[in-house]
């Protein structure tokens, strides 16, 4: 089966991966997916002028939710910025390495990467025992804290900024709403080198995060 | 692939644009905006449940259903808001 990377109107079957709430639950529409059962994947889906949407590794950390499904898709599939477009999808399997406690962890990596770049900004400033509170919070909830303590505090634009996103990403980490701590870190990253293209590479690295994490088994070519 | 940070809408927008997206009138890249966002903020994501669970309650209700004097203030309501007063 090819791979879910650059296919862009592949007529071949797509293995992808997609986000499902609790018991399968499709996040916009509603409905429930197909179970997998021992015969093998479940059954396709397919709507009536409508598609349907799944990741590849990259388009991961956009659609975070709380269960992780691996997908096939029947072509022809488009390719879109975010997402992969077929005309029907079954799902194949659970990925259980993505669960409730890899979700949360996963906001926290995000929070902690943003911390990172806020310590060095506030260092850079001077605002060396500022950024050594920041750099020793124990938790999301304290570094919520402390953050929004340099933020208010903070003398110049950057290093304000950087702390009141620390704060904001942690409090989401906190609350296990990853995919906003997840969103607001990559803007973080954006702010603190002056650079939109660093959001793509900061959203590749949570990409990463997830398959290592969740253990997605990735063909060669699909690897991010 | 590279990819330039979305633009979100605000809450605002989303409400308003929500029947739309439910009718699945959108186009695909208000309707990727109006999903991101929902990825993104729990109280629309809640907001966007609670508008499917009524439209699930009120599938289910015929004319019948209604108590006379509850058609009779919905009647009204919907005079009042055509009239725009």
């Amino acid at each position: 089966m090819p791979s879910a990377t650059g296919d862009t109107g592949a007529e071949q079957p797509m293995r992808a991966w997609k986000f499902l709430g609790v018991g399968r639950v499709a996040p916009f529409g509603g409905h429930t997916w197909p179970a997998p059962g021992a015969a093998g994947p479940g059954a396709w889906v397919r709507f009536p002028g409508r598609e349907v949407f799944a990741c590849r590794p990259d388009d991961l950390p956009w659609w975070i939710g709380p269960e992780l499904w691996e997908i096939e898709l029947e072509g022809p599939i488009r390719a879109l910025e975010t997402q992969v477009a077929a005309s029907a999808g079954r799902l194949v399997r659970q990925v259980h390495g993505w669960d409730a406690a890899t979700l949360r962890a996963f906001g926290v990596a995000c929070a902690e990467r943003a911390r990172n770049l806020a310590v060095e900004a506030l260092g850079r400033d001077g605002r060396v025992e500022e950024a050594e509170s920041l750099a020793r919070a124990r938790s999301m909830l304290e570094l919520s804290r402390v953050a929004r303590d340099c933020a208010g505090d903070a003398r110049t634009r950057l290093s304000a900024n950087l702390a009141g996103y620390v704060a904001e990403s942690s409090m989401r980490a906190s609350q296990g709403l990853a995919a906003a701590a997840a969103n607001i870190a990559a803007n973080a990253a954006v702010l603190a080198h002056g650079d939109p293209a660093v959001f793509s590479r900061a959203r590749s690295w949570q990409a990463r995060w997830i398959a290592e994490h969740a253990g997605l088994d990735l063909l060669p070519a699909a690897a991010v | 692939m590279s990819v330039a940070r979305p633009q979100d809408i605000a809450c605002r927008e989303l409400v308003e644009i929500l029947t739309e997206f439910l009718d699945g009138a959108l186009d695909e890249h208000s309707r990727t905006q109006v999903e991101q966002h929902l990825v993104l903020c729990s109280g629309c994501a809640e907001y966007l449940r609670q508008f499917r669970a009524t439209i699930g309650v009120t599938r289910r209700l015929s004319e019948q259903d209604l108590p006379e004097q509850m058609k009779e203030s919905l009647l009204d309501a919907f005079r009042h808001w055509r009239h725009g007063s």
